[in-house]
């Protein structure tokens, strides 16, 4: 009795021992294999399922992102069905899940075009593509401290906009019409966004050019229509014939503030706006608005599942591009009156066909940071 | 004005001076506001922004005055948002099909938006009354079947109604003020003639002051509240046609703020959410009150990241003057 007991003990002493052996000599192996790349577990995919996550497509902008997915995958000869869409309604957890649903359901033969919702989630999205050896592409949101080249290949690109620049083009526009003095008031978006940040600090630059300009008030209307409509109209009160020229955060706000001055009987206001919708350019074709900013949502879509895809079929091989495309602007055209027409006729009445292979051709140079 | 109104139709006007005082404490609040806001900015004092406040709070008021009735009933209705995007939008398109000019059979667009808003509210208040479903839930559920319409019958684009004629809404001027300003005064009438001369408009305030004598007097109080939903839709619709007259876009997002700006403007006014206390004319002032607030931090040059708090603060100290509840509902 007790010497079975005691064989059985040492029997388990060593099988112990064996599996600690065992143990350690996998967790080496892992690490040994971490340590050259995940890049070299897998080359490139086959036939990789093309994945796009985003908000929801009732917003018109991403609806716009998510139609670009849809031509590229057109364009390799597939229906715009096979594109899969991971749709996360505004949710980051909902995003992460949905990834790693997708990478558990192709064991990471996948090219991911993803904006992660919001900047922290891009690292846990990033890192489990990079893990299962899929390929990653990531629009808009990320922290400043990730960067696709510490990533071997699979985390392909990443591409945002800045609106600084534009908007003080914009803006320079504005205070050219304005004969470079008077007042202007600008109508802001929603005031911890970044994009209504960079705006406002657009105009900010250009103003310093111009001393003989003031900037009369700068307050939010939250992007939307009928608050810029009220917003406008105070303004009106307050500063009355002061104001010579309007900065506008957006297109939507824009609108309120045409309709604020119709109501007072103003027509010959300078007003500037950004995003480029049809109905801004148009205005602009009428010179009712001097100038608004495209951004080319459809490209940016289309561009980032391209960059996945190609990555992932070995088209081109990540980590021996420069940095600058890797991490680059996407692409700003300024509509005015003169070319509003022509505009709308090529980009808006029939959206262009792109070459999905010039991934860079369009972009605005490498991102920076301040 | 409004209170000797609404103290006759409730019937409980004790003239002690507190009652007295929270009777009149909206519209003291109003005048106190804007007093202060003429200090502070005597341009704020001008008939030209008096204009611009009238214009902001036209589609409001429409909408507050629907939701006082049925505030009033003692049930609240918070479809607003969904009802006023699907009477815009359907507007738009019957508007633009039927001719785009009010000079053409277009102007029939006007007659069919309203019977949209009506039908919004009928059902809102069919759902609610048959289906045993609290009023807020009911209504709430029936505004996102209303956003829903209207995203999928626009796609989400704007449409843009250029009509001079129906534009002159906002274009057009007599004595200073926009028709719009005029037409919002006309329906203000219409809805203090109901609440004040009609037997539905009495019966409002049967159901909200106390349901079950209503019920035992014989009164068919689901025939009165499908009405009163239904009467709400149709205020909803007006407010979305001005809405659009403002603006000249029919959208998804034309109903956007409603619900709180409306349901805030009929509280500050001095309407109580349970019932039976308030009318038009409270509503006014509520609105008034909150549109007065908005347009004076603006003018007085209060900087944009504290106003939202200034508002919400100015709401509570409102509803705080203007509502002494308990000693109301005792006395009736």
């Amino acid at each position: 009795m007790s010497t079975f007991i005691k064989d059985f003990i040492e029997k388990e002493k060593m099988n112990r021992r064996n599996f600690l052996f065992a143990s350690a000599y996998g967790l080496g192996g892992a690490a040994a294999l971490g340590a050259l790349g995940p890049s070299m577990a897998r080359a490139a995919l086959t036939d990789p399922t093309i994945a796009w996550s985003y908000r929801n497509r009732t917003n018109p902008y991403w609806n716009e992102i998510v139609s670009g997915g849809e031509a590229f995958v057109e364009s390799l000869g597939m229906s715009k069905d096979a594109l899969t869409h991971l749709i996360n309604e505004g949710s980051s957890e909902k995003s992460l899940a949905d990834v790693k649903a997708i990478l558990a359901k192709t064991d990471g033969n996948v090219a991911l075009a993803i904006d992660t919702n919001d900047a922290p989630n891009a690292r846990p999205v990033v890192e489990s593509v990079a893990e299962a050896g899929g390929y990653v592409s990531t629009l808009w949101n990320k922290t400043d401290d990730l960067h696709p080249w510490d990533f071997g290949d699979n985390y392909v690109s990443h591409m945002s906009w800045s609106d600084e620049g534009p908007a003080e083009q914009t803006a320079r526009i504005l205070l050219e019409a304005m004969g470079g003095k008077g007042g202007v008031v600008h109508l802001g978006g929603i005031a911890s966004n970044n994009p209504a940040i960079e705006r406002l600090n657009g105009l900010k630059n250009a103003l310093k050019d111009y001393p003989d300009v003031e900037l009369l008030a700068a307050e939010p209307a939250d992007w939307d229509t009928q608050k810029a409509n009220q917003v406008m109209s105070a303004f009106l009160t307050r500063y009355g014939d002061e104001i010579t020229g309007v900065h506008c955060a957006n297109d939507t706000i824009a609108y309120g503030v045409l309709e604020a001055l119709r109501a007072e009987g103003i027509e010959d206001m300078p007003i500037v706006s950004y995003d480029g919708n049809p109905q801004a350019v148009q205005l602009v074709a009428e010179r009712k608005i001097l100038a608004t900013v495209f951004t080319n949502p459809h490209w940016g879509g289309g561009i980032t599942a391209a960059l996945a895809y190609h990555a992932a079929i070995g088209t081109f091989k990540p980590s021996e591009e420069p940095n600058e495309h890797r991490e680059f602007y996407g692409p700003t055209i300024m509509v005015q009156p003169e070319d509003a027409l022509e505009f709308k006729a090529n980009y808006l009445d029939s959206v262009p066909t792109y070459d999905w292979t010039d991934f860079w051709g369009p972009s605005n140079g490498p991102i920076i940071y301040k | 004005m409004a209170t000797t109104e609404t103290t006759k139709t409730i019937g409980s006007g004790f003239p002690i001076g507190r009652e007295t005082l929270v009777k009149w404490a909206p519209l003291l609040v109003l005048i106190v506001l804007c007093a202060f806001f003429a200090l502070m900015e005597p341009r704020f004092l001008s008939t030209r922004n008096f204009a611009r406040i009238l214009i902001a709070a036209s589609p409001t008021l429409m909408v507050a005055i629907g939701v006082t009735f049925v505030i009033i009933m003692g049930s609240i209705d918070l479809s607003m948002e969904g009802a006023v995007s699907v009477c815009a939008v359907a507007f738009a398109f019957c508007f633009l099909w039927l001719g785009g000019t009010l000079a053409s059979w277009a102007w029939l667009a006007l007659p069919i938006a309203m019977l949209v808003g009506a039908a919004v509210g009928f059902v809102n208040g069919l759902i609610h009354v048959k289906l045993k479903i609290p009023s807020f839930m009911a209504s709430l559920a029936m505004g996102f079947v209303g956003t829903g319409l209207a995203l999928m019958m626009t796609g989400g684009d704007r449409i843009r109604i250029e009509d001079e004629l129906f534009r002159s809404l906002l274009t057009e001027r007599i004595l200073n003020f926009p028709l719009m300003v005029y037409v919002a005064g006309i329906f203000l009438l219409i809805a203090w003639f109901i609440q004040t001369r009609t037997t539905l408009g009495r019966n409002f305030y049967a159901v909200g002051g106390g349901e079950d004598l209503a019920v035992a007097s014989g009164l068919n109080v689901n025939r009165v509240r499908i009405m009163g939903f239904t009467l709400a839709g149709v205020f909803f619709s007006v407010g979305a046609l001005l809405a659009v007259g403002r603006l000249g876009i029919a959208e998804t997002a034309t109903g956007n703020n409603f619900m709180f700006l409306s349901i805030t403007a009929v509280v500050v006014g001095g309407t109580a959410l349970w019932g039976g206390i308030g009318g038009v004319w409270n509503t006014l002032v509520g609105v008034l009150i909150v549109f007065v607030i908005g347009n004076g931090m603006v003018v007085i040059g209060l900087p944009g990241y504290v106003q939202d708090g200034v508002l919400g603060i100015l709401v509570i100290l409102a509803v705080i003057l203007s509502t002494d509840r308990k000693s109301i509902s005792f006395v009736k």
